[in-house]
């Protein structure tokens, strides 16, 4: 006959890997990020102490990057990056082969509003040295860690109240079996 | 919003909420409510809580120890400020020496979404002993099992 923790009890056993794995994987942000503020403190240095803060936000702000959390086996939240407005590469050159109009200019169609996003990097102005782009990029690594990192920690939640769970189910199977 | 995804917040210092900005996951909508917040030196705890809010788990309404220390009229600027209030927001981002202040708001958060990540700041390297969720997860094993 079997128990209510057959099946159940592999449940809880992955969860001191999950831990190592969360530990390690979030002291590796610390790697990205601290490429990041190097390269935001460089930034600063070349375009002086006030020029990269707060002072210089956007007063909209529309976000290029966004979580899209997918479920996974049993229920389980899994987060992935994804980039906002991201569009495939306009075609550059005539559209039509052969015929020119000759009855005046041709209108050329006025380009639609861009559905993208602004860049934040344009906040600092037109011409930023290179190490605040340096610095968005580490930041946006760090981004994609962060949401592996929140996957696992929503799995080792999830792992959690399982081992609760069956930890309850022993409880009431002790004065049974006693 | 449903199809756009959702937001990351983050609750950090100068240079971290500026990197992360630069990233590309700041909002600032036409009611003037950002997903994140600036910490700086006379930056209060209360305001620091306000904004994550572990007791949001209330539809649009946040239950007070005392709420005559408040004002009123504020309450509803400050729900829809709350990261946890908020439904679009699926990770918090918080610098881990801020999250030590409000550790009874991360303490009480159970829930999985939005996840709250405590990370590093410049001067405060990241300390897995201090971490909500390491801790209370480590709860469940003995240290054979960790080894």
């Amino acid at each position: 006959m079997g128990t209510p923790l057959d099946g159940g009890s592999r449940v809880p056993i992955g969860c001191p890997a999950k831990l190592r794995r969360v530990t390690r994987k979030k002291v590796a942000p610390d790697l990205e990020v601290l490429t990041g503020w190097l390269s935001l403190a460089k930034a600063r240095y070349a375009m002086g102490a006030k020029s990269v803060g707060p002072l210089q936000y956007a007063s909209h702000m529309e976000p290029q990057v966004c979580l899209h959390a997918s479920e996974a086996q049993e229920g389980l939240q899994k987060f992935k990056v994804v980039r906002a407005g991201v569009h495939a590469p306009e075609e550059v050159g005539p559209r039509e082969a052969g015929l020119r109009r000759r009855k005046g200019p041709t209108k050329t169609p006025e380009p639609e509003s861009s559905e993208a996003p602004q860049d934040p990097l344009n906040w600092f102005g037109i011409l930023v040295p290179h190490s605040l782009r340096q610095a968005q990029a580490s930041f946006r690594d760090g981004l994609q860690l962060a949401a592996d990192i929140a996957s696992l920690q929503n799995r080792i939640d999830w792992g959690r109240s399982q081992l609760r769970g069956l930890q309850e189910k022993l409880k009431q199977l002790e004065p049974g079996a006693a | 919003m449903a199809g756009r995804g959702k937001l990351i917040a983050v609750i950090g210092d100068e240079d971290t909420v500026t990197g992360f900005l630069l990233g590309g996951i700041g909002e600032l909508n036409k009611n003037r409510h950002p997903n994140f917040l600036v910490v700086e030196k006379d930056t209060t705890i209360n305001e620091i809580e306000d904004t994550f809010r572990s007791l949001g788990s209330l539809p649009g309404r946040v239950v007070e120890a005392n709420p005559n220390q408040r004002d009123p009229p504020l309450w509803d600027e400050i729900d829809s400020r709350q990261f946890l209030n908020r439904d679009d927001i699926g990770i918090i981002l918080i610098n881990q020496y801020i999250a030590e202040m409000v550790r009874h708001a991360l303490d009480a958060h159970q829930q999985s979404i939005p996840a709250v990540l405590e990370i590093p700041s410049k001067e405060h390297p990241y300390d897995a002993a201090k971490d909500s969720i390491l801790r209370r997860a480590r709860g469940m094993f003995t240290a054979e099992d960790l080894r």
